[in-house]
């Protein structure tokens, strides 16, 4: 068994009181208190295109389970983006099911159930990099 | 103008013999493709009942396709419940006890609310906070 932990601050002077959120998560694995122990491993990737590309296909991953999804906008524009979807082939505005817009610098960490592609689409032809990694609950080996 | 960072730090020692794991980022989070701070947000506290339906953390209710942040919490502290996260009708992640998640959200259409749902049996509560480029408060009935 691994152990994984996430850590979270989000502060903010949006309120005329401060708002400072802090949370410390072990990942473990659905309905379990063991934690989190395969990876498909941490990647890096360069997009020159507005076309879109499968970034996690979900049957590398075992179905209806507990997985957590690390993804991050590594550029620094904040006018570029990336959209982000669960979905089996494009990542466009009103795709079934966008998830949102991951700007140069944003990340997102969310948990993923591995039951459809993970898909993303850069906004420009100009060069952004995305970094993402896959905490597993379950990795299915491919076949050979 | 405010400004709102957002700050992960993932690290794990043992997930991959000898490469310790550390990733860490920050974001400044910025109004729908500008570097103009967010201004509007809401944050709350619940509790989920476990009842086979799925409930609405937060409507659509702001412009089509713009730049929003979501964070949602599982406060419980039972390893066998976890919240059901979606969007409109499709499911998108379990979150188990204890377990916090990030997202951006770009209310892609007036349909895209963000759902949650209590399993397998009880009550859960829960903490959020969206943060949000525009939003349009429901007409009066």
């Amino acid at each position: 068994m691994a152990t994984i932990n996430a850590t979270i601050s989000i502060n903010s002077d949006i309120m005329s009181y401060p708002i400072a959120i802090n949370k410390t998560m072990t990942m473990k694995k659905l309905q379990s208190c063991t934690g989190l122990d395969e990876t498909t491993g941490l990647r890096t990737k360069k997009f020159t295109s507005t076309t879109a590309a499968v970034i996690v296909e979900h049957d590398e991953l075992t179905d209806d389970k507990a997985h957590k999804l690390y993804v991050r906008n590594a550029s620094t524009d904040k006018t570029n983006y990336f959209f982000v979807a669960y979905n089996a082939s494009a990542a466009a505005t009103a795709t079934t099911e966008t998830i949102g817009k991951l700007y140069g610098g944003d990340w997102m960490l969310m948990p993923y159930d591995g039951n459809t592609n993970i898909t993303v689409a850069s906004n420009t032809t100009e060069t952004q990099y995305l970094e993402y990694m896959v905490f597993a609950d379950g990795v299915v080996a491919a076949a050979g | 103008m405010a400004t709102t960072t957002a700050t992960v730090s993932i690290s794990s020692t043992d997930l991959i013999a000898g490469m310790p794991i550390a990733l860490n980022a920050t974001s400044t989070l910025m109004q729908t493709g500008l570097t103009t701070g967010l201004e509007i947000m809401d944050m709350g506290a619940g509790t989920l009942t476990e009842a086979g339906a799925t409930d609405a953390l937060h409507e659509a209710l702001g412009t089509v396709d713009t730049a929003n942040y979501v964070y949602l919490c599982n406060k419980s502290t039972d390893d066998d419940q976890y919240i059901v996260f979606g969007l409109h009708d499709t499911v998108i992640g379990r979150l188990g006890a204890g377990d916090w998640m990030f997202i951006p959200w770009n209310m892609s259409d007036a349909d895209a609310e963000i759902n949650i749902e209590a399993e397998p049996s009880g009550t859960i509560d829960y903490e959020y906070a969206i943060f949000k480029s525009t939003y349009t408060l429901p007409a009066k009935t």
